[in-house]
């Protein structure tokens, strides 16, 4: 007779956003400091987009709660073992390293690039637990599904790889930074993210066996074949690999990569709770 | 910490005449239920933001071909290991010096993740107040002196209040007369402290098997994944991290193979 949470629209665009943010974030921090000086666009293009994310996410969480004040009841404590807790304190943190991260994207002098792609650095951390935390807390929760599921963070991490970079994608070739050789290569990065996901998420139903029933078949099947392993991985992927030339293909890939993001969030919160 | 205090909830007793659940909602002003049509004798089903306590009637075929009555009145059962407390990113749910489990009403900020993590599906949210509610222990009588108003109103003892050594000694003893009378499922539900959850401060004498009473047959704490679970996300960071650096790694001018 278990008793579900009630975490519905609002924590599903949560999930969605925040592992965008997060995977944005780790995938500029990457370019920026591993890439060379022609990646910076994709560096400035991540950084920037964590920051309204990552403040839509706050937004989000408070507004989930009712009473906005009540968020500060969080910042009473501070316990490791409760991906709740310290889930609050990074998006706060995060916060900080992104906002940061974005005014230096701007910098024009060597010195402070040299700043910026420090912090960087130790922002990845940040941006990778963003990601993955809220598959940590539902799978230390007492559902069924979710608790048996031992790579849901692993699973949200690789979405949120994937979608962010795909988005990152997207603003370049919405802003027609395109041309550059950062495009080519964040599109190559999300192939890889998005190989890596279809596997762990091949992994993740293969150890779950039985119960993840809610998603393989019943009400929510359709759209987790078709919207997330169809539309969101198998179709995006072999988009790129017929047209990665033709630039509108690898923007729709890109768009596909994010709907499947989100669907990938919305079956896993919704298939337990409805 | 003072001598761990206890209830238990000896089923073979219960009349179900729900004294408790009334006595519960009387001390602890708690509202009126909408009556709920679940096709059994069960109305209304859960632990809800009006009801801490709650008389549970299972009709179970015997061997004859008629219904036995089944009557439990369950509760919160204040574990020692606590999926909900443990899960509170507020502290608002806190354990008292008696071992029993309390939320906070003015500190819970209504995220929700205990109602999620209760291997029991006790805790309640009250959409009125936006926070996270149960039964306290009835926390201000404990503190002075009276013992929880379920257990004083109850006619046959079905509930049993006083310190968890001398009430574990007196339910295993009860077990014992139950099986000699024939009653041979009669079993005890959380009275082993080395068992599931470090036992439970509100346990059970069952005359059946824990699942005939909706009651999970080996509960376990969530947070047991916490470890694990990171563990792996961390090497799925590793691996998408290693896949974006091979990615963007600067190969020098003139090799654009993207
Ligand atoms: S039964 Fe549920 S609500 Fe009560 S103490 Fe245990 S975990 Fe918490
Ligand atoms: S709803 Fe309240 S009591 Fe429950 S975990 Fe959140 S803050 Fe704690």
């Amino acid at each position: 007779m278990l008793k579900t949470p009630g975490w519905e629209m609002m924590i599903v665009w949560y999930f969605f956003l925040g592992g965008i943010a997060g995977g944005a974030y780790f995938t500029a921090a990457i370019a920026d400091n591993f890439g060379g000086a022609r990646d910076r666009q994709v560096a400035r293009a991540g950084y920037v987009l964590s920051l309204p994310l990552v403040m839509a996410c706050g937004v989000l969480l408070i507004a989930d709660l009712g009473v906005p004040t009540r968020f500060l009841n969080m910042l009473r404590v501070l316990k490791f073992w409760d991906p709740m807790s310290i889930g609050a304190w990074v998006v706060g943190a995060f916060g900080m390293f992104s906002f940061v991260s974005s005014v230096l994207s701007f910098s024009t002098s060597a010195r402070t690039d040299a700043l910026r792609r420090k912090i960087g650095l130790v922002g990845i951390f940040f941006g990778f637990f963003l990601a993955s935390y809220t598959g940590v807390l539902l799978s230390s929760s007492a559902q069924p599904f979710w608790s048996e599921a031992r790579l849901m963070g692993a699973l949200f991490l690789a979405s949120g790889a994937s979608t962010g970079m795909a988005a990152i994608s997207l603003i370049l070739f919405l802003t027609g930074a395109s041309a550059g050789e950062g495009w080519g290569k964040v599109k190559k990065a999300d192939r890889y993210s998005m190989v890596f996901e279809l596997c762990v998420l091949a992994i993740f139903l293969a150890l779950l066996g039985s119960a993840a029933t809610p998603l393989t078949s019943g009400h929510f099947a359709p759209l987790f074949w078709g919207g997330l392993v169809g539309v969101g991985l198998i179709v995006p992927l072999l988009l790129d690999l017929v047209g990665h030339r033709v630039k509108t293909l690898a923007a729709l890939s890109a768009l596909l990569v994010l709907a499947g993001g989100f669907v990938l969030r919305y079956v896993v919160l919704m298939s337990i709770q409805s | 910490m003072a001598r761990t205090l206890a209830m238990f909830t000896d089923t073979s007793l219960c009349i179900g005449c729900r004294a408790c659940q009334v006595a519960c909602k009387q001390w602890n002003e708690l509202g009126m239920e909408v009556p709920e049509w679940t096709g059994t004798y069960q109305n209304h089903e859960h632990f809800t933001d009006k009801t801490f306590r709650l008389v549970r009637f299972i009709e179970e075929p015997k061997p004859t071909g008629d219904l036995a009555w089944l009557l439990m009145s369950d509760v919160c059962k204040h574990c020692a290991q606590a999926g909900c407390l443990d899960a509170c990113p507020t502290g608002a749910i806190y354990r008292t010096e008696y071992g029993t489990v309390n939320i906070s009403q003015d500190v819970c900020n209504g995220c929700r993740y205990c109602v999620s993590s209760c291997p029991f599906g006790v805790v309640a949210f009250n959409e009125s107040t936006g926070t996270a509610t149960k039964c306290t222990f009835c926390n201000d009588r404990i503190h002075n002196g009276l013992g929880p108003a379920c257990a004083k109103a109850c006619p046959t003892e079905s509930i049993q209040f006083g310190f968890r050594d001398d009430l574990v000694a007196k339910a295993q003893k009860r077990v014992e007369t139950l099986k000699a009378m024939g009653f041979k499922d009669a079993q005890l539900y959380g009275a082993d402290a080395k068992g599931f959850l470090g036992g439970l401060n509100a346990f059970f004498l069952l005359l059946s098997r824990p699942g005939t009473y909706h009651l999970p047959e080996n509960p376990k704490l969530p947070q047991r994944n916490v470890v694990v679970d990171s563990l792996l996300s961390i090497g799925s960071a590793l691996i998408v991290g290693l896949g974006a650096l091979l990615a963007f790694r600067d190969r020098g001018k003139g090799r654009d193979d993207a």
